[in-house]
């Protein structure tokens, strides 16, 4: 038995699963990989990772099928490695369940970003809805009572959609999240293709909690995919 | 556009008065030998000319006025509207009757010719404004399939160049944070040997990839330029299998070429590419230890007919076609399911673009069995009296 992060890697191609078997195990990760959707499941049931790697494009079961099925027995953050110009595939995929998405080709440095950010975020303890009263996130902290926020220190005046988008985004720092998932859940099912109300909503937190809105540094746009939150970003 | 001046209202008239005036003055000149029912008749006709070409109006001005001039210069008393005999009165009126329906006739025939040809204008304009818009349309739907196309082939060729850069990337971006040492990263001789290996091999792909594409323009734009030879049909495998030696080392190779085949006319260089890359197919999509089966006959008087079967999963009917497409792969964009090692989609569309440009023919079946693969092609033999002449 082994206390280091166990990462499955999810790929056709074996050049670079050779690579990011390498690279990762030199970075003190426990790793194993996989050819397509269904080896990988099967690896996943085997040996249970604590974060799984997938190419998009697969023969057999793809890198979609094989988020659905993860999300449908686990919570294990998924990264997914796509090429530019599948953002339909790569949207779809985060709305399948994917934490995080790595464009190709990538540096090694990037990949492993993205996997410490992600193995983080699912070893912090839960968050009680039902009991928190407050939120420490980075520069925020949140009332959840009195809806009040203040970030670096300042209290900040939100209208009351405005504070429900912030603490969505506090909630899910670092992860992706499209523009459908946060229409969704901020203003339900029939709205998601409404990304106009976010870009205004966005703008308007950005101004509000921004240092500088023309260049943010908390709301980070994902180019044709949505938004990335970075509470604590290195100054 | 300009209307002409007989085209004007009064100039009908004008004619009318005039047609009239001038027949009734011939009329007269040769009176000697015409009646009044020859007078009745010419001037009628008058009256017809002038409702074809100008309409009902003018033919009732024309009718009235040939009634007129009728009645004074050819009916008894001449010289005056009063006419002596009944039977005149019979003739004027009938004369009337006649010039008038004649000329209104004349006239509706007239219009409705006119409707019709402006109908047939109108049904012309619209047949071609129709096929102008068929036109604009299937040249709109036509440029929609080739950028749709263009896309399709720019992400198959995108995904190609950038799978190998992520590997290059990856491994570069590795052995850079190990040599610089913040933070230090234990890559031991082995994972650092793996790392350049895997940066050669990638290198290599890129250069393949990229050879290919530029071989499959050059068919595209007609410039391959086969440098035909008369050449031994196992000579041209040979040297195919010399150079897939390292590929087809864990299957077993067999081969059965004819005896005394004769020589062919063509590419050596070309045709064992063609041959190079079928082994190199066979290889790849089936499993180790399998036979890789090269055949060479005769077909026919003219003809050389080349084989490569191998004992893989196969490919479905419907896609042999298709497999030829360049940047098509079965394994990635068909229906066989089965996970194999998938190429650049360069192969078979190179493959083909220099057996169809020795005139020869290349096609898929099944393998023995109905199991396996089986790519077949032929080759023209070559002309014999066209070497010898360029030998003379």
């Amino acid at each position: 038995m082994t206390d280091r992060p166990k990462i499955l890697v999810v790929d056709d191609e074996p050049q670079l699963t050779r690579v990011l078997r390498t690279g990762l195990k030199s970075r003190g990760y426990d790793v194993r990989a996989a050819a397509d959707g269904l080896a990988g499941f099967e690896a996943f049931n085997d040996w249970h990772p604590d974060l799984v790697i997938t190419d998009l494009a697969m023969p057999n079961v793809d890198g979609l099928e094989l988020c659905k099925r993860l999300r449908a027995v686990s919570q294990v953050p998924i990264i997914v490695l796509s090429a530019k110009g599948e953002e339909k595939t790569k949207v779809e995929a985060l709305d399948l369940g994917a934490d995080d998405f790595i464009t190709k080709p990538f540096g090694i440095d990037e990949l492993l970003a993205r996997v410490r950010a992600s193995l983080r975020r699912a070893n912090a303890p839960p968050m009680n809805e039902a009991t928190q009263s407050t939120l420490d996130s980075g520069d925020f902290h949140v009332d959840l009572e009195s809806r009040a926020i203040t970030v670096r220190e300042k209290p900040i005046h939100l209208t009351p959609k405005e504070f429900d988008l912030l603490v969505y985004f506090i909630k899910h720092a670092g992860k992706v999240l499209t523009h459908r998932t946060l229409l969704a859940a901020l203003w339900g099912g029939n709205y998601v293709e409404q990304n106009e109300y976010l870009r205004v909503f966005v703008g308007n937190l950005r101004k509000k909690i921004e240092p500088d809105a023309a260049t943010p540094r908390y709301i980070l746009t994902e180019p044709w995919i949505g938004y990335r939150f970075d509470p604590d970003p290195v100054s | 556009m300009r209307r002409s001046v007989l085209d004007q209202r009064w100039a009908a008239y004008a004619v009318a008065a005039l047609s009239v005036f001038a027949l009734t003055l011939l009329l007269k000149i040769v009176g000697t030998h015409v009646n009044a029912a020859t007078v009745s008749l010419a001037l009628l006709l008058n009256v017809l000319f002038i409702a074809t070409r100008w309409g009902s109006l003018p033919a009732l001005f024309t009718s009235i006025l040939a009634m007129l001039c009728f009645n004074f210069f050819f009916l008894p008393p001449f010289g005056t509207f009063t006419i002596a005999a009944t039977d005149n009165w019979v003739a004027l009126l009938a004369f009337l009757v006649t010039a008038v329906t004649a000329g209104q006739l004349s006239a509706s025939a007239r219009r409705r010719a006119e409707e019709a040809e402006t109908g047939r204008r109108e049904i012309e304009r619209l047949y071609a404004e129709l096929r102008d818009a068929f036109e604009r349309a299937s040249h709109a739907e036509a440029l929609r399939q080739s950028e749709k196309l263009k896309s399709a082939l720019l992400d198959a060729v995108t995904h190609d160049l950038r799978t190998p850069l992520t590997s290059i990337k990856a491994s570069i971006t590795t052995l850079l944070d190990e040599a610089r040492g913040e933070p230090p990263v234990p890559l031991d001789s082995d994972s650092r040997v793996e790392m350049m290996e895997v940066i050669d091999e990638e290198g290599d792909r890129l250069s393949r990839f990229i050879n290919g594409l530029i071989e499959l323009a050059r068919i595209e734009a007609g410039e391959l330029h086969l440098r035909r030879r008369w050449g031994a049909v196992d000579e041209i495998i040979s040297t195919a299998l010399t150079r897939a030696e390292p590929i087809t080392r864990n299957h077993h190779v067999e081969l059965q070429v004819e005896k005394e085949l004769p020589g062919v006319r063509v590419d050596e260089r070309a045709v064992s590419e063609v041959v190079y890359t079928l082994i190199d197919n066979a290889a790849k999509y089936s499993a180790k230890g399998s036979t890789i089966r090269i055949t060479a006959r005769r077909s026919g008087e003219e003809l050389i007919e080349m084989g490569i079967e191998d004992e893989g999963p196969g490919i479905p009917s419907e896609l042999r076609e298709r497999v030829f497409d360049k940047f098509f792969r079965a394994t990635r964009d068909g229906d066989v399911t089965t996970h194999k090692p998938t190429g650049t989609g360069m192969g078979l569309a190179i493959a083909k673009g220099i057996v169809e440009a020795h005139e020869g023919r290349i096609w898929i079946e099944s393998g023995n069995g109905g199991k396996g693969t089986r790519v077949l092609f032929t080759l023209p033999i070559g002309d014999e009296d066209v070497e010898l002449v360029l030998n003379d």
